[in-house]
């Protein structure tokens, strides 16, 4: 406590400051030393941070303000120029998986765009005296609206030459409020170009308007019109949590736009979250009947996640794979809290922060040119031959009776650089063919599983298209094709071996694949063949597998009931088309066919599969924090006294964690008196601790501030000195 | 039939008595009483309504009842001294209970009406449901009658119990032998539907614990109060701190130190746009603060702007100068009323003329309850969602979470870390002694603060607030005269002349006369925003229980 009365006093006067701008000072104030001289007590962690700080003054001078550096790992035995290139890695690796983020939200929301500002259009066209509404149908969450009425602002500035206005329920409580913020926003939307216009309509002809008339825009408007001889300018009122908003607000509102139309077009859009009858049964009659109105839907939040999955974690352009079960429980929490698509994309950039950060082992994801042998020192090498791939690597290896290959791994370091430096070539192999066989899996359209779903599954489990026991069951869909669906299977394939998926950055592989192409071909063309001889023959075409579908036959023979398999009508053709599904199946079990990424040698090094810093950091549970805190104070400071409490009370406990352990064995009604008297007898003079009456009566009063100031008692009037309580989780 | 007669005599602590009563020469009398007595019950009964009502039949019917009963069970004793004993002694209350069902022959002589004690425990449960009733009539209570209201509804609870064990019972002896009641239902539901231990059930999910905790009646506190201690001063308080010794800080500051050592993570993060929180019990502004230095020693050139959320007085005007002052003169916005339009033209200025600025902001408990507002939220999370401006925060309760909602959490754009450190609250971040003492309803703390003052002086008339803006005014000057000794503790109030005040006030004609004055004075008596004494020489003195800063502020409140 003393202590902490030291430390305070360098910066006092600041304590009872709102907020101040934090000046250190030439030298460090009393409290600057003292601190620093109880870390110099502990020597080895001063080292560290001091150490990094000059290194990072090294390189900050040559990288300018980049931001902070990362930390040496190895317990700080990693060189500089590691460290350095796994920052480097991420700051090329992030940006430019951002950036296809981003453009694929611009894009998400184009067709909406296009369509309001399309339907605005052609609503100034027309003549009508109703104020044209457009309700855009956003979804629940209002984290992610805020793009689209960005995005709606600028294309409606630009093409519609409209003023546009964003209005928030917590920015306008109430008219005054609301139209204040319009008349500002849309006196003022252009910036400084047109500022001075501004200045000079106000006040124009000795009058100056007060801030919330409707005039002072009017005649703003009607200058702008005459100075640029334009069109008159529409204004755009957008609500964008139009549910938040009140109704007498909104009906309002409406009506005094309407009594304006002869002067100022407005517009007005809502963002609604729920439904348009819904919102519409919160307006008057009235006010409905003046709105001439239509409604847009925005894309679903699963399609767009969908398609940020397939951009930026599965795509090619990814240069981290997030591993399956990060990447499940990211796309959990998105469906199950309806978290934005926002922070999916932040938890996707932690997962990349962390990986580079922290992993040593990061810069093995460098490109060919720059990982060279000298960058790998011996701790890199020690490291992945801790890895649990490497284990499995040489385990397999011993197993298929390559010893020397085993042998060489554990011992031979540079024939293991020789193989991590492989290793790159290998992922690239590796991610081609699962992308390729899943993207061809979507193309039989006979998966019914979502994209996510499917990455999901291939990464943990691999791929296999085997009925009983693989990841992807086709083979009984493709054994009951009929031909003709056969043959638009097949064609199915070659155009998507032939277009790739733009979405993940897949480019057609047609040379590639030339094999399994001709193969395909040459399957249709025998089918084609044969389905022309079968319709000649006035048959139609079947298999073996699609026939047993119609096997059973039901005939009454004197009066009893027979049933008989029917398998005696197989054609040659039927025969052939049979043995041409199954060459088929063959084929597609031969390319549909991927590992599961964990057996994969160094897969640590480009898998980032940690739920733990990701479920800390974005979705943290600071009740159970602080119940651990105070109910098992030992936890977290690890001294020697608390050490027997184990959970329970004991009177070494620092005195709101007593309280806390009183606290939960009393009831709804708490005596303070008696809460005081256990907390004494606990701590007070006979007890080892031995507390004088004041002193104790000091850490109660505390410990029963702090209590408070938690929110965990609150005052009770039922009873003189009771406190009531406030919490039960 | 037979189960009326158990339902008399079950009650529980006879068994052992009821041997007894045979040999007792005044039972018999009293006996031959009851019949007169159960009369009056029935009568009493008949006005009280009909709760009692069905209890009395039962009594009636019992005597033929039991004088069959008798008759079939008179072989059985030897049975049950075989099994049913060693059975009793397994030292189940319930099983106890069982006896004297198997004993009844020993009772024949008696008439078999209902014993005196079995009388009294009706007439209790009579009362019981009577005050029961009269309480739920007579509607709000207070808590002395609480207390009393739960023996009566014990009282009556636990006989209902019995009387429908014995009913249960009694209803399988017809049915079947009473060699097996061990295994009886009836048991079972007693067992569950009883609950009499003292201690409460452990380790009840919370939800439970809430719903048995507050059931009603349930709390029962002892009367005992502080009146018999001596409540703490601030100054004692401090001199008491100021020489204890706490046995943990070692760890504390261990703890500090390996928080210390996510540093560079935290600094990092910010610079990726992220922002941070931290979280946990125990005062973080030591740590804030050498997060700060930290930031400071890795890059002088960046500005760093912490802001105190547990200063009372925080307002978003606050918050804003301090950014403009620590922003480039060039960026400061023309004055608006309104903070969020000043700081988002702040904002815009920021990001089209200095682009490579950065600006970091710590705050210190960011879920203070001067910050709680949601108003202030919402700046703040404009303000973190700029690219330039990186912000770090601490939070001190479990419940910060909920301070914002989906939009604002995403323009905030948070990482939450666990950053316990146990360390005792500074001094101004938790005012103990005023803390506890309003707890208790002690003391209660001046007025409302500022806010109070404000809601007050918008409901008075202008020469009200005029009248107010004099008499703080001079405080202050009377403060800067006595040497102004800021800081928080007790300091001595500081008090202006009455006659001094009412002749400003005059001159500024803000009251004609003393009169007039004196109303405008007793409405802020009424609402406690002034105080009034008279020294040792009689001259009557006016002071304002706030403390200097909150003067200020509500000074320049009332100037703008």
């Amino acid at each position: 406590m003393a202590e902490n009365e030291n430390n305070s006093v360098s910066f006092e006067e600041d304590d009872h400051r709102a907020a101040f701008i934090f000046n250190p000072g030439p030298g460090p104030g009393p409290g600057e030393e003292s601190s620093n001289n109880k870390q110099t007590a502990r020597p080895a962690k001063r080292r560290k941070v001091t150490t990094v700080a000059k290194a990072d003054a090294s390189r900050s001078q040559q990288e300018g303000s980049a931001g902070p550096a990362f930390p040496p790992l190895f317990n700080g035995a990693e060189t500089p120029e590691a460290v350095r290139l796994r920052r480097e890695l991420f700051e090329t690796a992030w940006p430019v998986l951002e950036g296809r983020v981003q453009h694929v939200l611009r894009k998400a929301n184009c067709n909406t765009l296009d369509e309001v500002s399309s339907f605005l259009r052609q609503a100034a066209g027309a003549e009508t005296d109703k104020i044209t509404a457009g309700f855009i149908i956003t979804g629940p969450n209002i984290a992610s609206q805020d793009l689209l009425f960005e995005q709606l602002a600028e294309q409606l500035c630009a093409a519609a030459q409209a003023r546009f206005v964003r209005l928030r329920a917590s920015e306008a409580p109430n008219l005054k409020a609301a139209l204040k913020k319009i008349i500002r926003d849309a006196t003022a939307a252009r910036g400084a170009e047109e500022e001075e216009d501004v200045d000079v309509e106000v006040t124009q002809g000795g009058r100056k308007y007060l801030d919330y008339d409707l005039e002072a825009l009017h005649v703003f408007l009607n200058q702008q019109q005459q100075q640029q001889q334009q069109q008159p300018r529409r204004v755009v009122v957008a609500f964008q949590d139009s549910e938040a908003f009140e109704s007498g607000l909104l009906t309002d509102l409406i009506s005094l736009f309407h009594s304006w139309r002869d002067r100022i077009q407005f517009d007005v859009l809502f963002g609604v979250a729920t439904s348009v009858e819904l919102f519409q049964a919160r307006l008057l009659k009235s006010t409905a009947r003046q709105l001439y109105g239509a409604q847009f839907d925005v894309v679903q939040a699963n399609s767009v996640l969908e398609s940020v999955i397939k951009n930026a974690v599965a795509g090619t352009k990814a240069g981290l794979r997030i591993g399956p079960s990060l990447l499940q429980s990211l796309v959990e929490r998105q469906q199950d809290h309806v978290a934005g698509i926002q922070v999916f994309i932040s938890s996707l950039k932690y997962a990349y922060m962390c990986h580079f950060y922290a992993n040593p082992l990061s810069v093995l994801l460098a490109g060919d040119g720059r990982l060279d042998r000298k960058l790998l020192q011996p701790e890199h090498i020690e490291a992945v031959r801790t890895l649990d791939s490497f284990k499995g690597q040489a385990e397999a290896a011993v197993e298929a009776r390559q010893l020397n290959h085993a042998q060489s791994l554990i011992e031979d370091d540079e024939y293991l650089v020789a193989q991590i430096m492989e290793q790159g070539q290998r992922r690239q192999e590796y991610l081609l063919r699962l992308l390729r066989a899943l993207h061809l899996v979507a193309a039989t359209g006979l998966s019914s599983a979502s994209f996510t779903d499917s990455y999901i599954l291939a990464l943990s489990s691999g791929i296999d298209i085997e009925q009983s026991s693989g990841t992807v069951p086709l083979e009984d869909a493709v054994k009951r094709l009929g031909a003709d669906e056969f043959i638009s299977l097949i064609n199915r394939l070659l155009a998507a071996i032939q277009a790739g998926d733009p979405e993940l950055g897949l480019e057609g592989w047609e040379s590639d694949a030339e094999d399994f192409g001709s193969s395909l071909t040459d399957l249709r063309d025998e089918v084609d063949g044969l389905l022309e001889r079968s319709k000649s023959n006035r048959t139609a075409l079947k298999s073996k597998y699609s026939a047993q579908s119609r096997v059973m036959r039901t005939t009454v023979v004197a009066q009893k009931v027979q049933l008989s398999q029917d398998t005696a009508t197989l054609t040659e053709e039927d025969k052939a088309f049979t043995k041409a599904i199954d060459a088929l199946l063959g084929l597609l079990s031969q390319s549909l066919q991927c590992d599961p990424v964990d057996n994969l040698f160094l897969h640590e090094v480009w898998v980032f599969d940690s739920k733990s810093p990701y479920r800390d950091v974005f979705v943290p549970r600071p009740g159970a924090t602080f119940g651990r805190a105070l109910s098992r104070p030992h936890d977290y400071l690890a001294c020697a006294c608390c050490a027997k409490a184990n959970g329970g009370l004991a009177s070494t406990l620092p005195a709101t964690a007593i309280l806390y352990h009183l606290y939960l064995e009393a009831g709804a009604l708490i005596n303070v008196a008696d809460l005081w008297s256990a907390y004494y007898a606990l701590v007070g003079e006979e007890a080892d601790v031995g507390l004088d009456e004041r002193s104790a009566l000091v850490c109660f009063y505390r410990g029963l501030a702090e209590l408070r100031m938690m929110g965990f008692v609150k005052q009770s009037k039922k009873k003189a000195d009771h406190v009531a309580k406030s919490k039960w989780l | 039939m037979a189960r009326r007669k158990t339902a008399t005599e079950a009650p529980v602590p006879r068994a052992s008595r009821k041997r007894d009563l045979p040999a007792d020469p005044y039972d018999v009398p009293d006996e031959a009483e009851t019949p007169r007595r159960r009369r009056r019950m029935e009568a009493a009964s008949t006005v009280n309504g009909n709760i009692g009502g069905e209890e009395t039949a039962d009594g009636e019917e019992a005597q033929p009842a039991v004088e069959l009963t008798p008759a079939k069970r008179r072989g059985r004793p030897p049975k049950s001294a075989g099994t049913g004993t060693p059975k009793a002694q397994a030292t189940t209350p319930s099983s106890r209970r069982q006896r004297p069902l198997a004993e009844t022959p020993v009772r024949l002589n008696g008439a078999d009406t209902p014993s005196r004690r079995n009388i009294a425990d009706r007439s209790a449960r009579r009362k019981s449901a009577r005050a029961l009733i009269d309480r739920v009539i007579g509607g709000a209570l207070s808590d002395d009658e609480v207390e009393e209201g739960d023996i009566a509804r014990e009282i009556y609870e636990s006989s209902e119990d019995e009387e429908v064990e014995a009913d249960e019972q009694a209803g399988e002896e017809e049915t079947q032998e009473p060699t097996t009641p061990l295994k009886s239902p009836g048991r079972k539901r007693r067992a569950t539907g009883r609950k009499r231990s003292p201690t409460p059930p452990r380790d009840l999910p919370p939800h439970e614990q809430y719903f048995y905790q507050n059931k009603p009646g349930l709390a029962k506190t002892s009367n005992n109060t502080l009146s018999s201690l001596d409540l703490l001063t601030h100054d004692e308080y401090f001199s008491v701190l100021r020489q204890l010794k706490d046995p943990h800080a070692a760890d504390v500051n261990f703890l500090q130190s390996l928080h210390a050592e996510s540093f560079q993570q935290w600094a990092f993060e910010l610079s990726q746009g992220f922002s941070t929180c931290l979280y946990g019990y125990g005062s973080k502004r030591r740590l804030l603060h050498n997060f700060a230095t930290y930031l400071t020693s890795q890059n002088p050139s960046h500005k760093i702007v912490i802001i105190n959320g547990y200063v009372r007085t925080l307002t978003a005007r606050d918050i804003l100068s301090t950014l403009t002052s620590a922003l480039p003169p060039s960026l400061a916005p023309g004055s608006t009323s309104n903070p969020s339009t000043t700081l988002q033209t702040l904002l815009t200025n920021l990001s089209t003329t200095s682009p490579s600025t950065i600006l970091t902001v710590l705050i210190n408990s960011i879920d203070a309850p001067p910050l709680r507002k949601p108003a202030l939220q919402s700046f703040l999370s404009h303000l973190a969602s700029h690219p330039q401006i990186r912000l770090a925060s601490t939070a001190d309760t479990p419940d910060f979470p909920l301070l914002w909602d989906a939009g604002q959490r995403a323009s905030l754009n948070l990482l939450f870390h666990d950053c316990t450190t146990f360390a005792a609250p500074a001094p101004c971040e938790l005012e103990v002694v005023d803390e506890v003492h309003e707890l208790l309803g002690r003391k209660a703390r001046r007025a409302g603060g500022k806010e109070g003052v404000a809601f007050v002086l918008r409901s008075l008339p202008e020469n009200a607030r005029a009248l107010f803006r004099l008499l703080v005014g001079e405080v202050l000057v009377a403060v800067e005269e006595q040497g102004g000794g800021g800081g928080t503790g007790e300091e001595e109030e500081v008090a202006v002349e009455y006659r001094m005040v009412y002749n400003k006030a005059v001159e500024e004609f803000i009251c004609s006369s003393e009169m007039a004055f004196r109303t405008l004075l007793k409405e802020f008596h009424d609402h406690q925003i002034i105080t009034s004494h008279k020294d040792s020489i009689g001259t009557e003195l006016l002071s304002l229980p706030f403390r200097r800063e909150e003067l200020e502020s509500i000074l320049e409140e009332l100037t703008s």
